[in-house]
């Protein structure tokens, strides 16, 4: 029993931290996502309007085709980004002159902030300026403007949170795939298998709790972009760009609207909780129905 | 060889089994609560997008809770 007092008494810490700046700002958010608030409207008091906020919500077309984009950014990106990672892990697995230096250059961009990711790819891709719009008409013949093609500019943002988190994929899959046990691999080489077998019956399934893992914090992240698309596209051009996070930040500070942002906020909390969840229930959870008791 | 060092178990509580009620994965009363919660969310947010102009948003909210209590208890 004492222990169990003294494990307690180092985890509060811990507790008390994670109360003060993760459970009051969530329940804050929670009452303000029920309120009509505008602290610089002509009346600036707040009123509890029960879920007239997230009646609007659903009525909202530009949000929900907000939440769409941002659906599609982050399956593109995300899985561009596993299946990028993975291969890069197995690269780097391999023994070759310069292994370390180009490990170390590839987790670069990860140090690199968000809004400064935006900036340089921002002066890559501006017409005029910018190499790659020069080199894709002078050797393809390829108009790449991302201020005039909602497409283009899609991609440009998917392009650019692939580059700058592969490496997290990357490092991630490289430790699990140097943790992996040798002998299985043995085995199935005794037994005839040939690589795709090996890699879909003994690499995955050792492979699947670190990219749930990365999934889950490359999912969320995705959900949540906002610096680098502001700094690249600022979420146009017109609004092929503008994800949730984007569109949350122009009703909470430019408009102020606290009540409406804060029950956006909240929507996009519980589509991305669900969609960990579901993610979870199905990857994870199945898994142990099948098992015999 | 010096004699092994006596330790103390630990006092630590024991995890509840899972179950598997109707849901088709095993869950515990956290699990029940929390997909209760999402059902409830859920509900409330389609009845208000398309069922709210014939049959009120108090019908859905009732019918979700139900649903979760049920969820709770035999999911």
């Amino acid at each position: 029993m004492r222990s169990s007092s003294v494990g307690w008494l180092f985890l509060t810490p811990t507790f008390f931290v994670l109360f003060v700046f993760g459970v009051v700002p969530f329940l804050y958010v929670l009452v303000i996502g029920f309120t009509q608030w505008n602290s610089f409207a002509a009346d600036p008091t707040m009123h509890f309007v029960w879920a007239e906020n997230f009646r609007r919500l659903v009525f909202d077309e530009p949000f929900l085709r907000s939440l769409w984009l941002t659906l599609k950014f982050a399956v593109f990106a995300v899985v561009g980004e596993v299946v990028l990672g993975y291969f890069l892990a197995q690269f780097f697995m391999r023994d070759f002159p310069g292994k370390g230096f180009f490990r170390t250059l590839h987790t670069l961009p990860l140090v690199v902030a968000p809004i400064a990711v935006g900036a340089t790819w921002r002066l890559l891709t501006v017409p005029g300026l910018g190499p790659l719009p020069y080199y894709l008409d002078r050797w393809f013949g390829y108009e790449f403007n991302i201020g005039r093609y909602p497409s283009q500019a899609f991609a440009a943002t998917v392009v650019m949170d692939i580059w700058h988190w592969t490496p997290l994929v990357t490092l991630t899959l490289l430790a699990a795939l140097s943790a992996m046990p040798k002998e299985p691999f043995e085995q199935a080489q005794i037994d005839g298998a040939n690589r795709f077998q090996m890699f879909w019956h003994i690499t995955l399934p050792l492979l699947k709790p670190a990219i749930l893992a990365t999934v889950f914090i490359r999912l969320m992240d995705a959900l949540r972009t906002v610096d680098e698309v502001w700094m690249l596209t600022g979420g146009g051009p017109a609004s092929a760009t503008r994800y949730i996070g984007l569109y949350i930040w122009r009703v909470v500070f430019p408009k102020t609207d606290y009540g409406y942002g804060s029950a956006m906020s909240l929507l996009t909390l519980y589509l991305t909780v669900v969609m960990c969840w579901l993610l979870y229930a199905a990857l994870v959870a199945r898994r142990d129905l099948r098992r015999p008791e | 060889m010096s004699d092994p060092v006596e330790t103390e178990p630990l006092d630590l509580p024991q995890p509840r089994p899972a179950r598997q009620g109707f849901l088709p994965i095993h869950t515990n009363a956290f699990d029940r609560v929390f997909i209760a919660v999402i059902v409830f969310v859920a509900i409330n947010l389609l009845w208000m997008r398309f069922l709210e102009a014939s049959i009120p948003l108090t019908v859905g909210t009732v019918l979700s809770v139900i649903l979760g209590a049920f969820i709770v208890a035999r999911g």
